[in-house]
């Protein structure tokens, strides 16, 4: 199960991405992106749209295979991993979708309990069940497991994904645009469980557009456009920033609220 | 006991519902095209379009089918010692019937299905709203063009289609029942198929209507997103499917009481 | 090329899909499975009813207009037409219309999933997607295949027995005889409809699965799917029918 986990933050890079090149149809959307996430660490992606921050997400989660380049997570390198080491990866990744990705066939309560019954050695029906009851309030939505996904609405689906993205205290929570058409009351509640969430020992990405609410509750960001990290750094780096895109584009964030 | 009345009344509601929305597309291709409204580039694109889409998967589709029926025919015509027919038995069955009809379902798998799909895209895309708003008809710019080209097209690829059947056939005939190739396809001239070879034209080209018709009616009705563009897809081939039965029954009994007087 | 391409992914899909129900699939994912069978078979008994009725009434129409020209009775019309449509017409018509109806419909379903990410979220949580969506649709469609082609053969034998009878004035009793129809005829007509209910699924689920893009990416998968499909139909049909009339026929 990889290295003994140091506590709290510092130490070493426990994801490093290093030249991760992605083409779709000829076209590179990730074109050599250098990445380095410390344990602890709660980072901020943010970008203009189409500038691959979602592909990014996933080639750093193992879903997307890179063109070139390399991942590397906890000193595993993704590319070498059989599909046991991959699943045994896996079982710490939490990753909410930008499309919530509720399974349709599934009811809410089945959604949220699948991290844990896909889990082995399996947890016991009725922990199982009181964990998921849990969680589903924790998101304001007790009480709502025989509902089916397409009974709810975009705010409610995305809660519930919410859940089931962190139902099982992964060490890796990854967020694809977490609050996309969302209101503004049910954005700050979203945002607030992201840090709550947090594990000190762990790592969070949150990808956003919503750099207001992301500077409450990231220390880090780093700024993707047409495929390469064009920013890395403190808000402190941003306002020093001799880039006129970098600033624009927080600055323009924060004027628009 | 009333559920299942009210399914039933839904049921009919609906298909009299999709009846009446295809007579009126159809009634307002037809107007359009005998006054002569269509777009002439997106015409010409239209054509190259869904020739080139379609030609290969056709032929190909049509020298099994010209095999198929060999090997069927060729059962009845080995047991009753009678090879000499074989030409004729298969030729009739493929030139009529089973050449056309297979031709125009994979026509409406590949063009019709895709027809529905590119269509749809644009409406879930907003693009069919952005030519409204420039005043342009879409009937005119993107149905007719794509309704003339799929008429002519399934025409034309009956034609050639029935030319590769009848090689698959010959060739089957030499290599499986001993009906040497030269001597099958003398057998088809020899039965005299005009009349066959045309009834299947004169279908190819109402089939090329009917899956125009339909791939553009639920092309144009999709709703909701990437999964409403699928499920259009998926009635459209479906529809156009019943469709091409219908209609092979229709032109068969309209020939039949043509050529019978 | 593409159809190439698209025949070695299957190919691989189809292994997998064997893989995954020797180890329980089936039983794992019964509720979907289930779900599978009640939409499959809900979905396509009234397309495969009216398809086959057509062609039944067309066939025997057609058939007659010609026999009358060249015999003096027709007592032969109905066991031949039996015969034909059990060892060809029924499986490969009936293969077809659910390569339309269901080879579009799973496309379609998966092609929609992969655009949600669903199958992503399937992949990440360590579910196999062949596991969970393929292997269900796989059995619930050969299972209906076979039972469907069995329908749609009775159908389309009543529909063009009613023509014969009520045009050509045939006798049922004539008309429904099975003096012709064999041992082999009847297992031609499985072994065909097996096989296109094994090649259905897998040609739509692999077109569904390699869905990308949007809602452009799930209208191309279900066109790839139709095609893929009714293609492998077409080829697997002279591929069993050549078998058979080897297997059966020639060596007579």
């Amino acid at each position: 199960m990889g290295a003994a986990a140091p506590e709290g933050a510092g130490g070493g890079p426990v994801i490093s991405a290093t030249g991760v090149v992605r083409r779709f149809g000829g076209v590179p959307v990730l074109d050599g992106v250098d990445l380095e996430v410390r344990r602890g660490e709660l980072l901020g992606i943010v970008g203009p749209g189409g500038g691959g921050k979602t592909v990014l997400l996933k080639v750093l989660a193992g879903l997307l295979r890179p063109d070139g380049g390399e991942v590397v997570i906890d000193g595993a390198s993704l590319a070498g991993l059989e599909t046991d080491g991959r699943a045994r990866l896996w079982e710490r990744f939490g990753f909410l979708f930008q499309n919530y990705a509720l399974f349709d066939f599934m009811t809410v309560g089945e959604n949220v309990a699948f991290p844990l019954e896909q889990r082995r050695p399996r947890a016991p029906e009725d922990e199982i069940r009181a964990r998921v009851a849990t969680r589903l309030s924790e998101v304001d939505l007790p009480g709502t497991e025989a509902l089916f996904p397409n009974e709810l609405s975009g705010g409610m689906k995305k809660r519930v994904a919410m859940a089931r993205a962190t139902i099982a205290d992964a060490e890796f929570l990854f967020y694809d645009d977490p609050t996309a058409g969302l209101d503004p009351v049910t954005s700050s509640k979203i945002f607030g469980l992201i840090a709550r969430l947090h594990l000190p020992r762990g790592v969070s990405v949150v990808v956003s557009h919503d750099v207001d609410r992301m500077r409450a509750i990231c220390r880090r960001f780093v700024m993707i456009d047409r495929g390469r990290v064009r920013f890395d750094g403190d808000l402190d780096a941003v306002h020093a920033s001799d880039d006129e895109m970098v600033r624009t584009f927080f600055d323009e964030s924060g004027l628009a609220l | 006991m009333t559920g299942a009345f009210t399914a039933l009344g839904a049921m009919v509601l609906g298909v009299l519902e999709l009846l009446g929305g295809l007579a009126i597309l159809a009634a307002r291709i037809g107007r359009a095209v005998l006054a002569f409204q269509l777009d002439r580039r997106e015409t010409v694109r239209a054509f190259y379009n869904v020739g080139v889409k379609s030609w290969a998967i056709v032929a190909l589709t049509a020298m099994f089918t010209g095999a198929i029926m060999v090997i069927q025919a060729g059962q009845f015509v080995s047991k009753a010692q009678a090879t000499s027919f074989v030409g004729w038995a298969a030729g009739f069955a493929v030139l009529a019937e089973i050449g056309p009809v297979l031709i125009g379902l994979m026509f409406s798998g590949r063009v019709g299905a895709n027809n529905t799909a590119e269509l749809g895209t644009m409406v879930v895309t907003e693009q069919v709203d952005a030519l409204r708003a420039l005043a342009i008809d879409p009937l005119v710019y993107l149905v007719v063009p794509r309704f003339l080209a799929m008429v002519c097209m399934l025409f034309l690829l009956t034609a050639l289609g029935d030319v590769f059947a009848l090689l698959g056939g010959g060739i089957t005939s030499h290599i499986l029942i001993d009906v040497p190739f030269r001597v099958f396809i003398a057998q088809v001239v020899e039965a005299r198929l005009l009349d066959e070879y045309l009834l299947g034209l004169a279908k190819g080209s109402v089939f090329g209507a009917s899956i125009a018709v339909v791939s553009c009616y639920y092309g144009l009705g999709v709703s909701g997103g990437a999964v409403g563009v699928g499920r259009a897809v998926n009635n459209a081939v479906v529809v156009a499917a019943i469709g091409i039965f219908f209609t092979d029954l229709m032109v068969g009994l309209a020939w039949s009481q043509l050529w019978g007087s | 090329m593409g159809l190439l391409i698209a025949f070695r992914d299957a190919l691989g899909l189809f292994f997998a899909t064997w893989r995954w129900t020797f180890r329980g699939s089936l039983f794992r994912q019964r509720k979907v499975f289930l779900r599978q069978l009640h939409d499959i078979g809900n979905r396509s008994v009234l397309f495969i009813t009216v398809t086959l009725g057509v062609l039944g009434v067309i066939s025997v129409f057609q058939v007659l207009l010609q026999v009358e020209r060249i015999l003096p009775e027709f007592s032969v019309v109905g066991p031949a037409f039996i015969q034909t449509m059990v060892r060809e017409f029924a499986p490969t018509i009936t293969g077809l219309m659910i390569a339309t109806r269901v080879g579009s419909g799973i496309a379609a379903e998966l092609g929609s999933m992969v655009v949600t990410e669903q199958v992503d979220a399937l992949r990440l949580c360590n579910a196999d997607p062949v596991d969970y969506l393929v292997a269900p649709r796989f059995w619930a469609c050969v299972l209906h295949t076979v039972l469907l082609t069995v329908y749609g053969g009775v159908v389309g034998v009543c529909c063009g027995a009613v023509v014969a009878h009520e045009v050509w004035e045939i006798p049922w009793t004539s008309f429904f005889s099975l003096r012709l129809v064999e041992l082999s005829d009847a297992a031609s007509g499985l072994m065909k409809a097996t096989a296109y209910g094994m090649a259905i699924p897998i040609a739509a689920a692999q077109a569904g699965l390699e869905t990308t893009g949007g809602s452009e990416g799930v209208g191309i998968a279900t066109t790839r799917a139709v095609v893929n499909a009714s293609f492998a139909v077409v080829v697997l049909d002279f591929l069993l029918s050549g078998l058979s009339f080897l297997l059966w026929f020639q060596g007579r």
